[in-house]
Formats: structure tokens, sequence, C-alpha cells
């Protein structure tokens, strides 16, 4: 007893640690829980924030952060290297080499990115939604975050339906495959595609709401209501309703939010798109978020030396469509790169001529803050959907709406020339317009034309440097001409899909 | 009253009855023994011998003393009025009261009921290395090493007895240093290594054995006349790279032809090639591996002072560590100081302070610098003609390698550093309240610091040429763990029984913070001088554990044992329902060569014991706050706060569990023979698991307990006396290991993929199974790909369309079995060891020779050479192995042709040693001086056609095992060591 006595203070202080149980709760520092997002005052807006930032982030995918990885990057890939505009000129082990050589598999991890980043800004669009919906709101700011997170979800869903489902044009959309649509954060983790209808009317329905509640201006850097008024228009001329792309696109130029640039501020704009009065919404970068070398959707494009691998160029025959004028202004963002000897440089045999539509904001080659609607789409929405109505004016006075932009105020066409339709001429300018910046294969598959690529370019299979002859077209290979009912002309759903969700159904 | 007692102690003290005796103790050589234990029995008095064997105390004359020492047979001898004893020690091959330190509580050989494996400093410090793994490889049963990099510093992967978790994360088994959880330690300071393996030994360890625990024992003051310890090692090394070598300028110049064969007449049109690829091209020839990869050294100082007296003990070392790295700018440098010291306060009370401090530096390589070495051409040559790295960049129009930099280059003008600082302090309090009751306190305070350090010039060609760019980290991590435990103990008659009972709390807070910029002025790489795009970042996590500690142990005449534990544990990192874990665990065993049957008749069996145990462990190691649903905060958009879906939640996350149960044989023959088996049957349940969700989800996993995995396995470990005389002796031994692994439970199967490459977990399925396209190899009649595509009804059929071969299990990253065996032949001082590892039964997904073995893909990418069975098609009806390149679409995507078998068999460390005769050392006053010459890796039979078959076992989201990247080759060494003690 005497020894416990002496021992007391021991026992004690064991007894003490015996009982405490201590704290055991721990919250992240870095991270907010998903239930309190719409308790703090700032958890809608940051979500909306992170929804945009999604488009040029580089996003942690398969475990790790691939520069590659970034929404717009991909976006822009998939669209314009698999068209005619751009022409490759090194073959690569980078999946982007499939767009140009339409060789596509279910693993391409561009693809599967594209497909995963895609939902995951649904994901942040439904939780505000969900969020706000819930609550019921009439403060103007809180609409105009729903209304910007209805226009977000259509806007992705309708991108999807690009890359992953045949055109609305072709076949029947009420049977046809779109994509598979997430409204909510809480549904089946399984779900089948909806059919292209379905897809389409899911689209208009959020655009509407967007337009609906988004009633504050908050800059170019974030969705508007013009901005949901132009994404429908640019959803009717897919759907081929010609009357409400014309109404839409009229909504937009009535706003008098915007202008078009003219041929002096032209060469400026795509390096400042933001502080620029044609942009309508364009996604914004800041030096911070610049993606060098190996992530920057310049990189590919152009390259001083070391910015860039510029492994893809300027092809031939949108050179060509450029090259009828030489007044006209939109040649500024075609650079000639030339060698020590003042010849134009070639890679592997392909003249080297720079796109520089993704470069030069703040005077760095791999920076802009690219656009995703700008008032020239608009009449030139209204020029297809004229031109499809048979109304040939009018047609060809918004096709002269832009060129008197662009320097070729002296150069306009009054009539179509002998040989061409009144849509050769719409979707000519709408080439020689909105090049690289993911119209032109759409472009053409809806309106059931050929892709075709009959020049010289890595795009054709077993291709080495000495078959390449310039001054002769090539000739007797595979690959020069896509039709526009190609199966091939989508992208696979990428694997990962396919096997984590058996109600889905490959292309 | 108080005279009377000093007077009493006078007579004592001059009592005739105590006198002085002196002594030497031998080994069987008759070399003097140091460091022997010298107790008079029945009393707690106690010396040990000095660095002369010799020893003296006092004692009653007709008292006997007892002798140990480890790895001898312990001896007793009575005094008899003698004033001087000579004692010879006979060494034990089967010591069967060797102490055997298992954390909590240690135990002796006798006493243990569960799979342990022991290892001495000797037996791990064969191979220079810094790393303990590698010290590992192929000397435990069930114990699987991969030293899948040759960056110096960097660790092995250890894996206990299979894969017990799928989970990413950390899949090494659990440290306990010196008794407490978690710490540091340098290999030259380890006393023994203990590996336990089955429940009944690590259910103490309760809720983070699952992986298998390593105890560590760093040393302590032995001798009563200060000892000191030099080691130093001198080594020259090699990178090994296998079989893979690239191709020279002209066996590339003839491959590059293949692109330029004709689809219709199939032969190659050489004016066409001639008129790109000028002749001279043929006899061009720069070797990038050879310009990046040099020869490199190493050296290893150590030395230690370690004293004993009656009421303190210290041991004192100091570690110097230097490793180059054969790549071009890598290397590593250690620094370690360590000082263990006990004070006998009293007869009750004891402290213990150990210090253990490290300092690291190591400079690492850029992955894409590896990359470009193996692929770069031979054509290009990446030195200017006053032998300084050429600048490269896209406008260099007289280059052939296909992205315009060069590697060395790059290397030269960029730095990629890491410096770490660890600090532990231990302080342990022992107190004996009664003879029977004690309590034990022990504490550590750990401290680690990392920074990492990322640098490219100005003048690095690439994306920062001209404005430069600077990245730096920090992580900071404190740890408190505090473990207060009641011992007990009592014997009556032939029975005995001891345990123990406590409380454990441990915390842990982590600290990150980076920060990047660019536009930096040529020749200064701090932070400060950044002028551009700065960023900064940085987090904290906390974590905390609670555990409840019971064990109980009971013996019967030495001859029954009997051990049970019982553990709660509590960790943070679940939801607050299903914090807890209860995880009891209990295991048995019969001595039968205790048995009288045995020792009256069968002489030659000196051991044999039959085990079983059975116990729940559990494995906590998922990070803090998987369970929530989160978004990250850690972004922006137009320079606002954003937040990014980051994470599902799942409330219902809980622990894994594993149910080991394990029955064991220990058998020693003749005194020479010592042969152990094993054999298990693990059941893990509630497998944390990140299963992969629908992409269409927005996200690619959850956070899910799904299904079970059960490991079968068996374990040999044989040792073995040969030859035996006075002058020379031959050991061997052996260690073998089988596991097999199945899932179950886990309803519909789920699929984690890196890069592409696919694994599957299915119910009856394996972990770690490859699921790819099946590669049927070339038609015979166009040279296309062929994958296997299976169709609807079960039917097979071969495709040349990628998009339409069918995924499907092609193969496995787990070997069936491991192991490893040894030879030791001492002659005199003289001493030859050999140490093979091997491994069977595992595929390797070489995933370089996708960019290697391009089939013409790349153009501008060094091949490999192939290897000899490899053919290329090159007309119709050749039975290839390689497509045509005019007819080879997609024939490099993932698919079962880069799977390889990935068995190997590595004759890891060949020893000579020398130690000098006693008498040279002696007139130099030294004890003992041993020298060695040493080969590490010296030759590895395998099939694998790359750089080393030993590849990456990790799992985590950026890694797949079994998965062969472009990596730092492991390295052969040769090594010089002398060894001197005085």
């Amino acid at each position: 007893m005497k020894n416990l006595y002496k021992n007391r203070w021991i026992l004690a202080a064991f007894a003490i640690i015996l009982a405490s149980c201590g704290k055991m709760d721990v919250a992240p520092t870095n991270q907010i829980s998903t239930e309190s997002i719409g308790n703090t005052s700032d958890g809608i807006i940051n979500v909306t924030n992170g929804n945009y930032a999604l488009f040029k982030n580089q996003v942690d995918f398969n475990g790790f952060v691939d520069d590659n990885n970034m929404y717009l990057r991909q976006y822009f890939q998939l669209s314009d290297f698999a068209s005619d505009e751009i022409v490759c000129g090194q073959k690569t082990e980078d999946p982007l080499y499939y767009s140009f050589t339409y060789t596509h598999s279910p693993d391409q991890a561009n693809s599967r990115f594209f497909w995963y980043i895609s939902y995951k800004i649904a994901n942040g669009a439904n939780t505000v939604i969900e969020i706000l919906e819930e609550q019921g709101t009439d403060d103007n700011a809180q609409k105009q975050m729903l209304g910007e997170n209805y226009f977000i979800r259509a806007f992705v869903h309708f991108n999807l339906l690009k890359f992953y489902s045949i055109a609305y044009t072709t076949g029947d959309p009420s049977t046809n495959l779109g994509v598979i649509i997430r409204n909510s954060t809480s549904g089946e983790s399984q779900k089948a595609r909806a059919t292209i209808q379905e897809t389409y009317d899911f689209i208009i329905s959020d655009l509407n709401k967007a337009v609906e509640f988004m009633n504050s201006q908050r800059g170019s850097e974030y969705a508007s209501k013009q901005a949901a008024q132009a994404l429908l228009s640019r959803v009717y001329l897919n759907m081929e309703n010609n009357d409400k792309t014309i109404e839409y696109a009229d909504q937009v130029i009535n706003s008098g939010r915007f202008a078009l640039e003219t041929a002096s501020s032209y060469p400026g704009l795509f390096a400042s798109s933001l502080s620029h009065n044609e942009t309508i919404w364009a996604i914004a970068f800041t030096p911070v978020d610049n993606r060098g070398k190996f992530g920057s959707i310049a990189s590919m494009l152009y390259s001083d030396g070391n910015s860039g691998w510029g492994e893809e160029f300027a092809s031939l025959p949108y050179r060509n469509l450029l090259a009828e004028n030489l007044n006209d202004v939109r040649l500024t963002y075609i650079d000639t790169s030339f060698n020590d000897n003042g010849a134009v440089r070639t890679k592997n045999g392909i003249e080297v001529f720079y796109i520089t539509k993704f470069s030069f904001q703040d005077g760095d080659p791999n920076l802009s803050s690219p656009i995703m609607f700008r008032l020239a789409e608009m009449y030139l929405n209204k020029a297809e959907a004229y031109a499809k109505k048979g109304d040939e004016s009018n047609a060809l006075a918004m096709v002269n709406e832009i060129r008197k932009k662009r320097g070729l105020a002296d150069n306009l066409v009054n009539s179509v020339p002998s040989g061409k339709t009144i849509l050769d001429v719409v979707l000519d300018e709408r080439s020689r317009e909105l090049a690289f910046e993911g119209f032109r294969a759409t472009d053409l598959i809806r309106n059931h034309r050929t892709i075709k690529r009959n020049y010289w370019g890595y795009h054709i299979a077993g291709l080495t440097p000495p078959d390449i002859d310039l001054s002769t077209s090539p000739t007797g290979y595979d690959n020069l001409e896509i039709p526009y009912d190609d199966s091939r002309i989508i992208y696979y759903i990428p694997v990962d899909e396919i096997l984590a969700n058996e109600l889905c159904v490959q292309n | 009253m108080k005279n009377f007692l000093l007077f009493l102690g006078l007579v004592l003290i001059s009592t005739p009855l105590f006198a002085q005796v002196k002594g030497v103790v031998y080994d069987e050589n008759n070399n003097s023994l140091p460091g022997v234990t010298v107790v008079v029995k029945g009393s707690d008095k106690g010396t040990v011998t000095d660095v002369d064997g010799v020893f003296s105390l006092d004692a009653a004359a007709d008292a006997t003393l007892v002798f140990s020492f480890i790895g001898y047979l312990s001896q007793e001898a009575a005094i008899n009025d003698r004033q001087h004893i000579k004692v010879y020690l006979t060494p034990n091959v089967i010591n069967m009261e060797e102490v055997i330190v298992m954390g909590y509580s240690n135990k002796t050989k006798t006493e243990v009921s569960s799979a342990v494996v022991v290892l001495d400093n000797k037996e791990l410090t064969d191979v220079t290395t810094d790393d303990i793994g590698s010290m590992l490889q192929g000397k435990v049963s069930g114990v699987q090493v991969v030293t899948s990099s040759g960056q110096p510093g960097q660790s092995s992967q250890i894996r206990i007895r299979g894969i017990s978790t799928i989970k990413p994360g950390n899949e090494e088994p659990l440290y306990v240093v010196d008794g407490i959880i978690g710490g540091t330690f340098d290999p030259n300071d380890v006393e023994t290594l203990t590996v336990l393996k089955d429940a009944g030994a690590t259910g103490m360890y309760g809720a983070r054995a699952n992986k298998g625990v390593i105890v560590v024992t760093t040393k302590t003051g032995k001798t009563g006349k200060t000892q000191f310890n030099f080691n130093s090692s001198l080594g020259y090394k090699v990178a090994d790279q296998g079989n893979l070598s690239m191709m020279n300028g002209e066996e590339f110049y003839g491959m590059s032809q293949e692109l330029y064969r004709d689809p219709e007449t199939h032969q190659i049109d050489k004016i066409k090639f001639y008129k790109f690829y000028p002749r001279e091209l043929e006899s061009t020839n720069y070797d990038w591996v050879e310009s990046a990869f040099q020869p490199a050294t190493s050296q290893k100082y150590y030395l230690s002072a370690s004293r004993k007296t009656e009421d303190f003990s210290y041991y004192a070392s100091g570690n110097y560590y230097k490793d180059n790295g054969t790549f071009r700018n890598t290397g590593y440098e250690k620094l370690n100081l360590r000082l263990n010291t006990k004070f006998q306060v009293n007869k009750r009370v004891s402290l213990r302070n150990n210090i253990s401090i490290n300092a690291n530096r190591a400079t690492y390589y850029d992955y894409m610098s590896m990359y470009y070495t193996y692929l770069n051409l031979p054509w290009d040559n990446p030195f200017d003609a006053n032998g300084n790295p050429v600048f490269v960049d896209g406008h260099t129009d007289d280059w052939w390698s296909r992205d315009h930099i060069n590697p060395i280059h790059t290397t030269d003008n960029s730095e990629y550093t890491s410096r770490g600082t660890s600090f532990d302090y231990d302080f342990v309090l022992d107190v004996k309240i009664f003879d029977w009751l004690s309590f034990s306190s022990s504490n550590r305070l750990s401290y680690g610091s990392d920074k990492s350090h990322t640098f490219m010039s100005p003048l690095a060609g690439g994306t920062y040429f001209g404005k430069g760019y600077i990245n730096e980290m920090q992580s900071t991590w404190y740890g408190a763990i505090s473990t207060n435990l009641l011992k007990f103990n009592h014997e009556f008659g032939d029975h005995s029984i001891d345990g123990l009972i406590g409380v454990e709390a441990d915390g842990g807070y982590y600290e990150f913070m980076s920060l990047q910029g660019t536009g930096l002025p040529e020749g200064f790489d701090v932070p400060d001088v950044a002028s551009s795009e700065q960023q900064i970042g940085g987090f904290n996590t906390t974590e905390y554990f609670r555990s409840f500690i019971s064990q109980l142990n009971y013996n019967f005449k030495k001859k029954y044992f009997l051990t049970a534990s019982f553990r709660i544990d509590a960790t943070s990192n679940f939801p607050p329902e299903s914090r807890k874990a209860y995880l009891p665990s209990v295991a048995a065993s019969w001595l039968v060569s205790n048995e009288s049957f045995i020792m009256d008749n069968v002489s030659f069996i000196n051991l044999l014991k039959v085990r079983a145990s059975y116990g729940i462990t559990g494995d906590p190691d998922i990070g803090a706050s998987r369970y929530m649903g989160l978004f990250s905060l850690s972004s922006n958009y137009n320079g606002q706060p954003a937040a990014l879906p980051y994470q599902l939640p799942n409330y219902g996350l809980t622990w894994e569990k594993t149910n080991e149960l394990n029955f064991g044989l220990d058998l020693g023959l003749f005194n020479r023979v010592n042969f152990t088996m094993d054999i298990y049957k693990n059941v893990t349940e509630n497998l944390i698991v990140l299963v992969a969700q629908p992409l269409s989800q927005g996200f690619e996993y959850r956070w899910e307990n799904a299904g079970n995995v059960t490991n079968n396995g068996i374990e040999l470990g044989l040792s073995a006396i040969v030859v035996k005389t006075p002058s020379l002796s031959w050991e061997l031994g052996a260690v073998f290991a089988k596991n097999a692994n199945v899932l179950s439970g886990i309803g519909s199967s789920f699929y984690t993929t890196v890069g592409g490459v696919s694994q599957v977990y299915r119910d009856g399925g394996e972990i770690y199974t490859f699921v790819l396209p099946k590669w049927l190899g070339v038609d015979e009649q166009t040279g296309a790909p062929l994958w296997e595509k299976i169709n609807e009804d079960g039917t097979t059929e071969p495709t040349s369309k990628y998009a339409d071969a069918t995924p499907q299990e092609v193969g496995n990253a787990l070997p069936d079995f491991v192991g490893g065996f040894n030879t030791t032949l001492t002659w005199k001082g003289l001493s030859l060891y050999a140490n093979f590892a091997y491994q069977y039964g595992n595929d390797i997904y070489n995933s370089t020779r996708r960019y290697m073995d391009h089939d013409g893909h790349e153009p501008y990418y060094n091949y490999m050479k192939p290897a000899d069975d490899w053919v290329l098609w090159t007309k119709p009806g050749d039975v290839a192995t390689h497509p045509s390149q005019q007819n080879a679409e997609l024939s490099r995507e993932n698919s079962s042709r880069f799977l390889e078998d990935g068995s190997f068999m590595k004759l890891r460390n060949v020893s000579l040693s020398y130690e000098l005769p006693k008498k040279w050392a002696n007139a130099a006053k030294l004890n003992a001086v041993t020298i060695s010459l040493r080969a590490d890796n010296v030759y590895t039979w395998t099939k694998y056609w790359g750089q080393d078959p030993e590849v990456n076992l990790q799992q985590a989201d950026w890694s797949m095992p079994g998965v062969s990247d472009f990596k730092y080759p492991n390295n052969k060494q040769f090594v010089f060591n002398i060894d001197i003690k005085f």
C-alpha cells in the first residue's frame, strides 16, 4: 500500500490519460463540404466560379494532372484537328493525332478527359441549381447565378452532342442516341443516353430558364442573357430551325451590348478578347493560368521556337480561301515562319504557317482568353439561316456585314458567283471568319458536306516526308475525304463510361 | 538506529563471504568475447565483459555466475572460491532464450507463439545502401521487396504476405522504432529488426497492422569499457540497363527504312529513302544514354561509441552517407546522429532518452529528361565542338530528334533538389511499482520537414526559355505519441502469467506550403527574384488516433503458451459513427521439445514447436475526410475563389479489417538445422476501394467499402550449418513464400485505370489483374496487328481494328512465389557470402515499349534493340511479332502485346570479407578489423525485355502496380568496406 501511495502520481496520470477521449473531428482546410455550400455567403458564387474555372483548369484525371487535360484545349483540338482548316505537321503519340487521322479509340485520353470534365462542370452547375431552386429566391444576384448555371449546364451538354452524337440533321433525332443527361447530383450513377431530340429539348429548356433568370451584366468573362440567346441561336442553327436561329441572333445583335470589330481593331481581338466589344462570352485566363508549352491551346499551333510544339498549321485550302483578298485582315492570324535562308520553314515537309488566334494576351505566346461566343457568329448564323430559307439577299447582306469590318469593304459579295450556291458563299465566309474556333467540322457535317483534305499532311496514313511534293496535290491516299455520314465522324464513348455504366451504349 | 544501519552496512561490505571475482569469456575459437552479460544467479547484480572479454564483480564465494550473450548458449559457472574464472561459450544456433523485441512487450523465443523473423545488424548490412528494404530483399520468407528506381535515396517497396489492401496510399508495413510506433532510424544503428507476420504478433498493433509490422531496435551500450566502431565504405557503380539498349546510328538508319517499304511490292524504296535520309547518317552515331549516364561513386562513414555501467548506458553514433547518381546531376547525401541513453535512477525507476536527428539532401531528375535520353536519335550530337551541351529549340533546323530538346542541356540548366530534416525524441519511463507490477510510459515527439526546389534557368530550352521558372514546396510534420502501460506478471507453481493494459494517444499535424513564379534574371534561383506569374499554395491536415491496449500471456511448465490481446482503436479518418474498431487476437503454441518424451528420447531434436494464431487487424491509412462530399477551393476564376467538385460523399465508410489465421512449425535439428514453416489464411473484409464511377457522374470514383480479399500462403525458412570446424564453416539459408489471393463479395466488377491501362476487381478474380485487349500477333497475309474480339455469343475472332478488340483479363502483376537464398563460407578470418533473391510468375506491363518499340509511329524516336525472337513483318507469309510499318494502325495502343513475364532471379550481393588476425589488430591497439569487397546487383536472370524487372508495386491514383514506365535504372555497385572496432 505504501508503494501504491508513493506512486500515486503515476497512477493518477495514468487514470487521466485513460479517461480522456480527446478531440477526433477534423475538417479539411482547403475544401468546403457539399452540404455547407448553401450556408455560406459566397458558396454559390465560388461554385459558379468553379464551373467557369473547369473550362480552363488542368484537372486531375486518372490520378495526376496531365498538362494536356484542359476542357478548352480538348474542345478545340477534337473539333478543328478533325477538319480542313488545320494541317498536321507531325505524327505524334498525343491522342490529338487521332482527330487528324480519324483513328479514334474508346481509350484515347483527350476524349475521355473531355467527357469527364464536361460532366464535372454539369455536376457543379447541378449543385448550384439544386440549392437555389430549393431555397427559391427573388434576389437578382442569386437569380443571375441560377441563370448562369442553367446556361453552363446547357453549354456542356451541347458540346458533348457535338463530339459523341451524329448531327441532328442526319437521320431521325428522335431515335438516334444523344448523350447522357445529367440534371441532378443525386440521380442513379448508371444512366442511359437520351435521344438526340431529348437532349436538344433539355438544352433548350435550360437555356430558356437561363434567359429568364439572367438580368445582370457581369462582364464578358461570365455568361449573360445574350450568351444564352447566342447559344440558342447556335442550337437552332444545328437543328435547322431557321426562324428561331434568326430570332435569337437578332436578340443578341439588338441588345446593343456588342459591336463588330473594325478592320483596325480586329487584329487585336483575340489577344485581348475581354476588352473588345465583339466578345459575348470568353473564358478568362489570367497570367497565372498560363498553361505553357505542355498545356496551352496555342502550343500546338504556334511556337517562338521554345514556347510551344508548333506542329499544326493553317491548311492550304484555308490559306487559299483567305488569299482571295490580300486586304483581308483575317490573314493577320496566320504567321508564316521563315528559316535562316528566308524561305518558308518546313516541318517534315509541311510548310509552317502558324495560327495565332490563341496567343499574345499580355504579349505571351501561350496566353489568351478564348472566345466562346462573339457577335460575328450571330450575323453568320443568320446568313446560313437566310440561305436555307432561300432568302439570298439577306444572306448576302449578313456576309457583307462581316466583310465590311474585315478590310473587304471594297470586295463585297453582291451576287452568288457562278458554280457556287448561296450556302457555299455563307460556309466559306463562316470558315474565313470562324476558323480554328471549333465551327468548321460541325458546319460541314450539319450541311451534309464532305470534309475534304486533299492536301499534304500527316492525316494521310503512312506519309513520309519524301512523298510530299508541294507542287502537286496528294492523290490515291486514304483519308483524304471524310463523308458527313462516315461512322468515324464522331468519337467513341470513353471506355471508362462503358465499363462502369452498363446502360450506356457505345457509338 | 541510523548508526546501526551504517554499521551493519560496513559489516556486510567487509564480510569475507563476498570477494571480487575476475574472469575472461571466450568463444569457441578461443577469441575473447566482449559484451557478455555476467549475472550473479538469483540476484540483480551483474556486469558485462569489456573489449577483452574480461569481467570483474563482487560475489559470494559460493555463488553461481550466469553468462549470456546473443547467439550463444547461456552458461552457468559456480565460483567455488575461485578468483579467476575462464568460461567458454558455445554458439547456439537455436537460442531459445534470445529475447525477441515485439514492440509493446518482449518475449523469449520459447514464449513466442507467432510468426516472427529476427534479423541482426550483420544480416542486414551486407548490402551497401541507405534503404532498409533493399537490405531485407530475399532474406525473410513472405516479404517481397521491390526496388523500382535507382535514384539515390529512393526507398524500395515492401509487401508482407501479399496485398491485403487495395486502396491507394501507403501500403508499406508499420514501423515501430524502439517500442514506439513510427520513428526514424539509420540502418547502421539497427541492433535487431523483427518482422511480425501473423496476427498473433501484429494483433498488438491492431488497427494499423494489416500490412505487417517491422519492429526496429537501435543499439545500446553493451560493455563496461567504451567501445568504438568505425565503418566506412567506398563504392563504384554503373547503371544497370538490364536488357534495354537503344539502337546506334547504323541500326536506326536500317530500321528507319522500314517506313519506306512499298505496300505493293514489299521492297524498300531506297531512292525515296535516301532523298530524305542522307547516307552519312548511317555512320553518324551519338550515344545519348552513355552521355547522360556515367559511373558514380558512393561513400559511407559511420562512427559510434557506446558504454554500459550499472546505472548508465549510452550509444552515440554519427553516420554520413553520400551517393552520387549514375544519371547526370543526381545524388543523395545524408547525415544521421543518434544518442541513446538509459539512466537507472534507482532500483525501481529507469529513464530512457533516445534522440535521432537526420538531415538529407537529394538531387532528382526530370521525367522528361529521362524520356528524351532514351528516345533522342543517335544522329544528333548532344555536345558542341567544345564539349558543352548544345542548345536546341523548335527552330533549330538541323536536328533529327522529334521534340528538339536536348535533355543534357536541360539537366545542366535546371535543378530538382529536396532537403529533408527529421528529429525524433523518445522519452521512456519505466517504474517498477511492485515486483509484479510495473508502469511504462513511452513517448515520442517528432518533427519532420521536407523542402523541394525546382528551378529552370532562363537558358534552358523549352517553355521557360528566356524567363526561367522556380517552384518551392515545403511540408512539415509534427507528431506526438504517448503509450502508457501497466504491466504485470505472476508465477504460481508451474503456471506463469503476465500481461499489460494501457492506452495510447497519437496525433499529427501536417503543413504544406508552395510557391512558384517565372521571370527570373539569369543566374539567380531564389523565389525572391521571380517577377511574374507568382502563385502560392498551402494547406494543413490533422489526424488523431486513440487506442486501448491489453494483452495477457500464460504458460504452463514452459511447454504450453497462450497469448491473447484486445485493442480498441479510433481514428479521425472515419465518420463519427464508424470511428472505432474492436480488434482481438489469440495465439497458442506447444513447445513439444520441452516434453520429456522428446528431451529424454530424441536428442537430435533441439526444438520442436507448433503454433497457431488468430486475430483481427485493420488499416486506417486513407487520409482525412475521405467520407465527406467536398468541393475544393484551391482554384480561381478571373482572380476570384473557385470551388470545384472534388469528392462524392460516403458517410457509411468504415474500417477494413483482416481476419488472420496462422499455423506454424519450428524445428531445430542437431543444433545445426533450423526449419520454419507457416501457413496462413488472411481474409480482409470491407476492403476500402476507389470504386470507379461512370465518368458522366463528374467523378472518377467514390471511396467505398466493397468486397473482401483472401490471401492464402505458405512460407518456408531453412538455415543450416553444413560444415562447422574451428577454422572452416559453411552455412546455407533459404526462404520461400507462396501467396495466392482471391476477391469475393464485390458484386459488380470495378476497374482502376492509369494511363489507359486497366486492372479489374471482380468476384473470383485476383488483385492487380490486367484487363487489356488481347494481342494475337500479326496477320501473316497483311502484316496488320491482330487483337482478339469476343463476340456476344462467346466465340472469338481476330480483328485488326483496335476499337473492336475486347479488353479481357490477360495477366497479373503479383508473383506466384518469392524468396531468396544465401550461402556463407568462412575459413578462419576469411568469409565469402552470396545472396540471391527471386520472384516468379508476375507480369509486367512494359509501357516504355509503346515509345521505343513504336512500329514506325514515331519516325523521330529511337528504337530499342529487338529481342532475339522479335520478327518484323515484311512480306505476305511472314510469321512475325511486329506488324508491317505500312499497316500498323494503332498497333502500339495498350494491349497484352506489351505485357511480359516479370520473373527474375537476381544475384543481389556477393561479398568477400577478411577479419584481420586478432594479434595484428591488437598490435595496432584495435580490437577487430574487417575489410571486405562486395558487389551488389551482380547479375539478373530474366526474360523481361526492359530496364530491370523490379517494377513498381505502388497502388495510387497516379501509379499502377506492375506497370513499368521510363525510370531511373538500378545500379550495379562494387564496394570496399572497412570495419574497425577499438
